[in-house]
C-alpha cells in the first residue's frame, strides 16, 4: 500500500519545510513554558487573591466583635432575669443536701458520678412537676440550668470550698451559656473545633459581663458601653494571638498581629455604636448598623467589579497561556502552515503542474499514491509533535516540574489534543488537495477554512470562560462554535474533566472521514496529466 | 497482426464543443501511429484516456486487451509516457529525479538510461528548476525510455528541442521503432510525423479527419512534375498534349502535371522538342495530403476558411 520510492520523494520535498517549523514551533514553546515559570506571572494574581481572603477575614473578624458585643448586653439582660427568680432556687439546695445525707445515712459515699446521678434525678422531677414554668424561660433552658446550677453547688461542696450565691448563680449561668452555645454550633453544623472556640468566646463575655453587672447593679443608670467593647476587643486580641502561637512568627510580630486585631474590632465595635446612636435602638436598626460596621473592601466596591476582581485572583493564567493561546492558537499556527502546504503540495499540486504524471506513468496504482502520500503526511505531522512533547516536557522540567502550574501528565495530554487537532485538519487539507486539480482551489477551501478556524478560535477566546468577566465579551463565543479547534477542550485537561476524551474522539472521527473521503475520490477522479 | 492498443467510439464531451467525439483506431504492433491537430484540438485528451488518466464517457479503450481505466495500473508495466506538459516533482536535480523514477519503475539496470543521456548530451546534475525547457524535455524523455518497455506514448516530444537535438530524438525513436516497439506520438510537425510514423491520424475539433498511410503516400502510381518553358509559345503548345494539369501558372509559363508512373518517358519524349527552363518532381508529402484532405472536409461541411493576419488559415464554422 505504501510505495517507498514515493515515500522518500515527498519527504525530500517537505523536509525543510518540516524542519523550520518544528524547531521555531520548539523554541516558541520552550521560551513560553520556561519564561513563564520564572516570572511568576501568578504574582499579581496571588496578591489581588490575598486581598479578597484579607477582607473576607477581616469581615469575619469584625462581625464576631459586633456580636460579641450585642451578646454582652443579651447576658447581662438574660442573667439579671435569672437573678430576679432566685428564690425560686430557694429550695435546691437544702434538698440536694438532704439526699446526700440520705445516701451516706445507707453509709454509700456520694461520689461525682452519684451526685451525677441524683442532680438529672432531681432535674427532671422538677421539670415533670412544672415548676420550670415560673422562670418564664424555655423548658430545655431552665433543665440546663438547674443542673448546672446544681453541679456548681455540688463541684463547690466536693472541693470543700464555700460560695457565695452570687458566685453559684453567675457561674451556673456562664456553664449554661457554654453549652447552648455549643450545642447551637454543632447543630448548625460547625467542626467541632469551631464551636469549642465559639462557645468559649461566648462564656468569655459571659463571665465578665456578669461581674460588671454584679459590681454595678446598684446603679440602673450604668451604661455598660465601655466594659462591653474593651472585654471584646481583648477577647479578640487574645484569640488571635493564641491562632499565631506556634505559627513561627516571633512573639513581636505576634503582639503586633493581636494589636491591629484589637483596632479593628474596636473600630466595628465603635461604627457600630454610632450607627445606633444615629438609627434608634429598634431590631431593624441594629440589623443596618451591623452591617455598617462589618463593611470590608469586598462590600465597599460595586458587586459587579468585585465579582470581576475575584475572578481575576482565581485566574489561571498559565492554563491561558500555555493552553488557550499557546497550544490552541500560537503553537497551531505554524503546523497549519505546513500542513496546508504540503497536503496540497503532495496532491492538488503534483496534479495541478502534472508532475503527479510520472509517478502514475509507472506501475504504481492510484490508491498507493494517497495512501502513501497520506502516510507521510501523518507521519511528519507526528514526528513533529513528538519533537513537540520532548522539548514541551523538557520545558515544564525546568520550569519546576510537577510543582508547576502545568504538571507532566497535563502537557501530554495538550500535546496529544494539539496532534489531534492537526490531525482533523490534515485529514480536511488532503481531503481538498485530493478533490481538487487545482492548487488554487485546494488551497483556497483547504487552507482557507483552516485559516477561518484558527482566527475565530482567537476572536472565540474573547468570549471564552478563560478570559476574566471584566474582558470577557460573551457574544464573541459564538465563533468558538464555527471553529474546528473548539474541540481541543484545553480547559478540561486543565480542570481534570473528562470532557476533553470524546471532543478527542470527534477530531479523530473529523480526520478518518475525511481521509477516507479523498483517498476514494481520488481513485475516480479524471487526472489532467 | 495483433492490434496492441485499441479504441473504440471513444467519446469525452466536455461541453462548448471541446472534447473528443467517436475516436476509433487500432495500433498494431511494431506500428508508429501518429497524431497531427492546432492545438486544443483533442491529441491529448486521447492520450490521456490511452494512459487510463481519463475516464471514458463512452466508449473503450484497449492496451494489450486490458481496459484502460480498470486496469490502468497493469497496462502501466509495458507502456512508457512523456507528459505533453513537462513538470518535475520537486526534487534537487536531474540524478535525483532520475533515480527516483527508477525505484518507482523498479528498475534496476541504469545502463539503457545512461546510454541514452549520453546520446542526448544530457547534463543529470543541473538543478531541476532552473532547466532550460529543451533540457527538461531531455531529462522527460530519458525518464521515460529508460525502462525499454514495449509500448511507448509521446506527447509533443519534440518542443523545445534544438534542431539537432531534434534529429537525435528521432534517431532515437526510429531506433526504438526497429526495436519493434509500438509508439503512439502527437506532434504539430508534420516532417517528423512523416519521418517516423506508419500511419497519421488528423485530428480536428474532438474528430478523426483522416488516417493516413504514409507507405501508400510515398508509393504514389503517380508522380507530379512542375514544368517551366522559356518561351509562352512553347507553353501554349504544350497544352495541346492533353497531360492532367494539376496547376497552371501563366505570368512563369508554369504547369503542374500529373503523370502515372507508366508514361514517364512518353513525357520526356514529348518534351524533347520544347525548350525548358527547368523540370522538377513535386513531391506530395503529408502536409500537403492533409491540406487537400481539409478542403475536401470544409466543402463538404460548408465551412469558409478565412486567411488571418499571419496568414495562416484561421477555421470558420457557418452555421
Amino acid at each position: 500500500m505504501i510505495n517507498r520510492a514515493l515515500f522518500k520523494q515527498s519527504c525530500k520535498a517537505h523536509w525543510i519545510k518540516w524542519l523550520s517549523v518544528t524547531l521555531s514551533t520548539c523554541v516558541m514553546l520552550m521560551i513560553v513554558i520556561i519564561v513563564l515559570g520564572n516570572l511568576g506571572i501568578n504574582d499579581i494574581r496571588d496578591s489581588l487573591k490575598n486581598v479578597f481572603v484579607q477582607a473576607d477575614q477581616e469581615s469575619s473578624l469584625k462581625e464576631n466583635s459586633v456580636d460579641g458585643y450585642e451578646s454582652y448586653f443579651t447576658m447581662i439582660d438574660g442573667y439579671s432575669a435569672i437573678e430576679s427568680k432566685a428564690p425560686l432556687l430557694a429550695f435546691l439546695q437544702p434538698q440536694f443536701d438532704n439526699q446526700i445525707d440520705e445516701l451516706e445515712g445507707q453509709g454509700i459515699e456520694a461520689t461525682k458520678e452519684v451526685r451525677a446521678q441524683i442532680i438529672v434525678t432531681m432535674v427532671s422531677g422538677i421539670i415533670e412537676s412544672g415548676a420550670a414554668a415560673g422562670f418564664g424561660m424555655d423548658e430545655s433552658l431552665v433543665k440546663v440550668f438547674l443542673t448546672n446550677y446544681l453541679t456548681v453547688y455540688s463541684d463547690a461542696q466536693l472541693e470543700g470550698t464555700s460560695l457565695t450565691d452570687e458566685k453559684l448563680l453567675s457561674d451556673a449561668y456562664c456553664n449554661t451559656i457554654y453549652q447552648v452555645t455549643y450545642q447551637d454550633a454543632i447543630a448548625n453544623g460547625k467542626s467541632e473545633e469551631e464551636a469549642l472556640v465559639q462557645a468559649s468566646s461566648s462564656s468569655y463575655i459571659c463571665q465578665d459581663a456578669v461581674a460588671s453587672y454584679n459590681k454595678n447593679k446598684s446603679n440602673s443608670e450604668y451604661n455598660y458601653s465601655a466594659d462591653a467593647t474593651n472585654c471584646v476587643n481583648l477577647l479578640m486580641q487574645t484569640q488571635a494571638e493564641q491562632s499565631l502561637a506556634g505559627s513561627g512568627m516571633t512573639e513581636d510580630e505576634i503582639k503586633q498581629y493581636g494589636v491591629a486585631v484589637k483596632v479593628i474590632s474596636n473600630t466595628a465595635i465603635n461604627t457600630y455604636q454610632l450607627w445606633l446612636n444615629e438609627l434608634g435602638d429598634t431590631e431593624d436598626a441594629k440589623v443596618e448598623a451591623k452591617s455598617q460596621a462589618t463593611k470590608s473592601i469586598s462590600d465597599e466596591i460595586p458587586e459587579k467589579v468585585a465579582v470581576a476582581l475575584q475572578e481575576l485572583g482565581n485566574m489561571d493564567m498559565y492554563g491561558l497561556i500555555i493552553g488557550s493561546i499557546f497550544y490552541r492558537i500560537a503553537g497551531l499556527l505554524l503546523p497549519m502552515v505546513f500542513v496546508i502546504m504540503t497536503a496540497n503540495g503532495l496532491l492538488a499540486g503534483q496534479v495541478d503542474s502534472g508532475s503527479m504524471a510520472y509517478v502514475l506513468s509507472t506501475p504504481t496504482k492510484r490508491r498507493t499514491v494517497t495512501v502513501t502520500q497520506l502516510a507521510y503526511l501523518v507521519f511528519a505531522l507526528f514526528s513533529m509533535f513528538a519533537m513537540l512533547t520532548v522539548f514541551s516536557v523538557i520545558a515544564v522540567a525546568i520550569a519546576g516540574g510537577n510543582n508547576f502550574a502545568i504538571n507532566y501528565s497535563e502537557i501530554l495530554l495538550l500535546n496529544a489534543g494539539a496532534f489531534l487537532t492537526m490531525f482533523a485538519i490534515a485529514g480536511f487539507c488532503f481531503m481538498c488537495s485530493a478533490l481538487f486539480n487545482r492548487t488554487k482551489h485546494s488551497l483556497s477551501i483547504g487552507g482557507g477554512l483552516t485559516i477561518f478556524s484558527l482566527v475565530c478560535t482567537i476572536l472565540g477566546l474573547f468570549g471564552s470562560t478563560v478570559v476574566p468577566s471584566a474582558m470577557r465579551i460573551s457574544s464573541m463565543d459564538f465563533f468558538n462554535y464555527l471553529s474546528i479547534i473548539t474541540f481541543f477542550d484545553t480547559v478540561s485537561i486543565l480542570n481534570g474533566t473528562l470532557s476533553y476524551l470524546w471532543k478527542f474522539g470527534v477530531l479523530l472521527g473529523i480526520g478518518i472521514v475525511c481521509i477516507i473521503i479523498g483517498v476514494f475520490r481520488f481513485d475516480k477522479k479524471d487526472l489532467p496529466l | 497482426m495483433e492490434d496492441i492498443i485499441k479504441v473504440e467510439n471513444l467519446t469525452k464531451d466536455y461541453g462548448e464543443n471541446k472534447g473528443v467525439f467517436n475516436i476509433s483506431f487500432n495500433v498494431k504492433k511494431g506500428e508508429v501511429f501518429g497524431f497531427v491537430g492546432t492545438n486544443g484540438s483533442g491529441k491529448t485528451t486521447i492520450i490521456r484516456h490511452i494512459m487510463g488518466f481519463l475516464k471514458p464517457q463512452k466508449g473503450e479503450i484497449k492496451v494489450l486487451g486490458l481496459d484502460s481505466w480498470k486496469n490502468s495500473c497493469e497496462i502501466k508495466k509495458n507502456v512508457e509516457y512523456i507528459p505533453g506538459e513537462i513538470a518535475f516533482p520537486d526534487l534537487r536535480d536531474g540524478t535525483t529525479f532520475l533515480k527516483n523514477q527508477a525505484e518507482l519503475l523498479g528498475l534496476a539496470d541504469m545502463s539503457y538510461a545512461n546510454k541514452l543521456i549520453e546520446k542526448l548530451q544530457l547534463d543529470t546534475s543541473a538543478n531541476l528548476k532552473r532547466m532550460s525547457k529543451g533540457m527538461k524535455q531531455k531529462t522527460a524523455i530519458v525518464a521515460a525510455l529508460m525502462a525499454d518497455k514495449d509500448i511507448i506514448i509521446l506527447d509533443e516530444p519534440t518542443t523545445g528541442l534544438d534542431p539537432l537535438m531534434r534529429e537525435t530524438f528521432l534517431d532515437i525513436i526510429l531506433e526504438e521503432k526497429s526495436k519493434g516497439k509500438t509508439i503512439i506520438m502527437s506532434s504539430q510537425m508534420f516532417d517528423e510525423l512523416e519521418i517516423t510514423c506508419d500511419r497519421v491520424a488528423l485530428i480536428l475539433d474532438g474528430k478523426i479527419i483522416d488516417i493516413a498511410d504514409i507507405k501508400e503516400l510515398k508509393n504514389l502510381p503517380y508522380k507530379l512534375f512542375k514544368i517551366e518553358f522559356l518561351s509562352h509559345e512553347d507553353f501554349i503548345k504544350f497544352k495541346k498534349f492533353k497531360y492532367k494539369i494539376v496547376r497552371v501558372q501563366e505570368q512563369y509559363n508554369q504547369f503542374t502535371i500529373q503523370v502515372d508512373n507508366s508514361k514517364i518517358n512518353k513525357l520526356f519524349k514529348d518534351l524533347k522538342n520544347f525548350k525548358l527552363k527547368f523540370i522538377s518532381e513535386v513531391k506530395k508529402d503529408l502536409e500537403k495530403h492533409f491540406k487537400e484532405v481539409l478542403t475536401e472536409f470544409y466543402k463538404k461541411n460548408d465551412i469558409v476558411l478565412k486567411p488571418t493576419k499571419s496568414g495562416k488559415e484561421d477555421v470558420k464554422h457557418d452555421k
